[in-house]
């Protein structure tokens, strides 16, 4: 760069630096000067203050469990009282009012299922057991339980259902009376109450989740883990089975109620090649072949189902009872099955015991006595040992 | 044989099984080793004889079972399944549900906290119960007692019943992990506090002071220890990041791995030896980022990589 031309490129930048704003400040007045020191000392003065203050409160105690305030809502107490105070005013007021005649409460089903006697046409036609499928969708194998044809759906007629479900009432009684296994199936969704109630009234199983293809044609390695018990007329346990119980094959039902035969094919051929017979409730779309007992019905309504499932539980509680009631005279109303025998009590178990002991000894004693014992014998005992 | 998961001696005192009156394997049904095949596939049960048209030949040496039949009198038994779910093929685990499901039709009525509000609980998880009940229950089916358990276990505490009490104590863990509270450091007589920390290989022990804010990193001042202006800002980052570098002296050992590592072992160190001093500022410390302990380590070199990843480079042939 030529030095003359500095002057004229940076003009006063050059020359003269600005002067600072702090030494401009320091120029103008003492008294500012000292003031803002003044302020500067006491901030920094508070700020330490401040600093060991909350170091303090940080150490204190209660700020290590500190959990901060939440809304709650009514104290225990509170919810307590409410709920009992709803209760009383609902005694008290219950029965104000106006009579209503009986309604339909859907968990009556449930809780009190109707018995085969209370099965009437109207029950039947409340709980839409006559309305069948499309007409389009028909198994002509039901033509005979079709009552009609109205808006496209076929109607079920209600007679034959109605004498179909007492007959298959008869049966589960029947099968109650005479001690066996039955089986209820509802595998559809909602359905599973119903089973359930059924089962238990019926003393029999309950099957409400998808069916293990071969729990009766290979029981034995499906239902190996479920256990098995031996009851007496009066339906109390039985010690002294267990070791037969114990190499037992897998029960299988003696009679299986299907709610839903549509999607229980394969279960209903398992009882047919095992000769179990079925009650199946048949709609107009099923194929009424697949069960030993159709029930003509709507198996699509959960109302119709709990009706029908209802009546069979019922008519296998009055069975039930009627056998306990058979057994209390002495009568026993079905055979043991074979090969069971009787139980071994504590008798037994000690004269096997003592006579393995005694085997066992003269084994020992063959032994010991003389190696001249004929060969023969000593096999012999061998070979009884083998047997026991 | 089904696997039984013990536990060790130690965590045996609070067990909560020893309330639940269900034995550990309840299902102790003893089968023989080989199955019997029935012996006729065509009877439904073993007694209904008319369809067979001729009876059975019964020879003379036939075994136990003729005698019997001759003695006359045999026992009036039949066998029926213990329980009534026996062809679900898992009669425990319905059953479980079923008397869930019973107990909560029962008390559907009581008055409910609110969806956050019921006391955290940590239910058996799916191997336990599989433990416990000895069959194999899939996930998708436990999941349906695990619902039912917290639908009861928001039930309003002042109106809980003894019974449903009782049933969700059967499926509560052996020890409940929500009951863990993290043990708080301590500050001994001299005022000291230590914290160990721990990043890469390095390890680091701190003992945090009150004080003006002197730092000794084995026997160095911080700028004899680290280099780097950014590692000794790690060092003391838990004090930086809580404005406490001039109230408290730190004197550390730190030993093993780098500089990097060496430095933020002892971020670890002091900010846990700090938080003995305040333990009010673990969430601070925690967005700090003080409290977390980097797992990441070396990894390890595979055969046929050059180092943990890198591939030789590719030669056609």
């Amino acid at each position: 760069m030529i030095l003359r031309n500095v002057a004229i490129r940076h003009g006063r930048k050059a020359l003269a630096a600005p002067i600072k704003k702090s030494l401009l400040r320091t120029i103008t007045t003492e008294t500012l000067q000292q003031e803002t020191e003044a302020i500067e000392h006491s901030l920094m003065n508070h700020s330490k203050e401040t600093h060991s203050i909350e170091a303090n409160f940080n150490q204190l105690p209660h700020t290590s469990s500190f959990i901060p305030p939440r809304t709650n809502g009514p104290s225990s107490q509170e919810v307590k009282e409410a709920f009992h105070s709803k209760y009383q005013i609902k005694a008290t007021t219950d029965r104000l009012g106006s009579q209503i005649d009986p309604y339909y409460q859907p968990h009556q089903l449930i809780i009190d299922p109707p018995k085969p006697e209370d099965v009437t046409l109207e029950l039947l036609m409340a709980s839409q057991s006559h309305l069948g499928h499309s007409t389009s969708l028909w198994n002509p194998m039901n033509q005979r339980y079709i009552f009609g044809v109205r808006q496209g759906i076929h109607i079920i007629s209600l007679e034959t259902t109605a004498a179909h479900l007492r007959r298959a009432a008869k049966v589960v009684e029947g099968v109650a009376y005479h001690g066996g296994l039955i089986l209820f199936v509802g595998t559809r969704a909602g359905q599973g109450s119903c089973v359930v109630k059924a089962a238990e009234l019926a003393q029999g199983c309950h099957l409400f989740e998808k069916w293990i293809p071969g729990s009766i044609t290979n029981g034995d390695q499906i239902l190996a883990k479920c256990g098995i018990k031996a009851i007496d007329m009066h339906d109390k346990e039985v010690e002294g089975y267990e070791e037969k119980i114990a190499d037992w094959s897998a029960l299988k039902p003696d009679l299986v109620v299907c709610l839903n035969p549509l999607e229980n094919y394969i279960l209903l051929h398992e009882c047919g090649l095992n000769n179990i017979p079925t009650i199946g409730v048949i709609d107009t779309d099923a194929d009424p072949t697949w069960v030993t007992y159709p029930i003509p019905a709507n198996d699509d309504s959960l109302r119709c189902i709990q009706v029908i499932a209802g009546v069979l539980g019922r008519a296998g509680e009055s069975g039930q009872k009627k056998r306990l009631k058979a057994a209390e005279t002495g009568k026993v109303t079905w055979l043991p099955p074979p090969r069971l025998g009787n139980p071994k009590t504590e008798e037994d178990r000690k004269r096997e015991a003592e006579l393995r002991k005694n085997k066992r000894n003269l084994g020992l004693a063959q032994d010991s006595v003389d190696k001249r014992t004929p060969r023969g014998r000593k096999k012999e005992e061998d070979d009884e040992d083998d047997d026991l | 044989m089904k696997k039984i998961a013990w536990l060790p001696a130690g965590l045996r005192g609070n067990l909560q099984w020893t309330q639940c009156p269900r034995a550990i394997i309840s299902n102790t049904f003893p089968r023989g080793p080989g199955f019997q095949a029935p012996k006729n596939q065509f009877s439904t049960s073993n007694h209904l004889q008319a369809s067979i048209a001729a009876p059975e030949v019964r020879f003379k040496n036939q075994g136990s079972e003729g005698d019997e039949l001759e003695g006359g009198a045999v026992f009036n038994a039949r066998l029926v399944p213990n329980s009534a779910s026996y062809f679900t093929a898992q009669p425990i685990f319905t059953d479980d549900l079923l008397k869930l499901q019973n107990i909560l039709k029962r008390y559907a009525n009581l008055p409910v906290l609110k969806p956050g509000d019921a006391p955290r609980v940590a239910w058996r998880s799916l191997a336990d119960y599989r433990n416990l009940v000895g069959e194999t229950v899939k996930a998708a089916k436990y999941s349906k007692i695990v619902e039912v358990l917290h639908r009861l276990n928001h039930i309003h505490p002042s109106l809980m019943p003894q019974e449903v009490q009782e049933a969700l104590n059967e499926y509560k863990r052996d020890v409940n992990p929500y009951q863990n509270q993290a043990k708080l450091g301590h500050v001994n007589t001299l005022g000291k506090a230590l914290g160990v920390g721990r990043r890469k290989s390095s390890s680091a022990r701190a003992w945090v002071v009150d004080g003006t804010g002197e730092v000794l990193v084995n026997g160095k001042t911080l700028t004899e220890a680290f280099g780097r202006i950014h590692d000794r800002e790690s060092a003391i980052w838990a004090l930086k990041c809580t404005n406490r570098v001039d109230k408290y002296n730190v004197w550390a050992l730190v030993s093993g791995g780098g500089t990097t590592g060496q430095a933020e072992a002892l971020t670890l160190a002091v900010g846990k030896a700090l938080l003995a001093h305040e333990p009010a500022l673990k969430p601070a410390l925690r967005r700090a980022g003080c409290m977390t302990r980097d797992p990441k380590r070396v990894e390890r070199k595979k055969p046929g990589h050059v180092k943990a990843r890198k591939m030789p480079a590719w030669v056609k042939r």
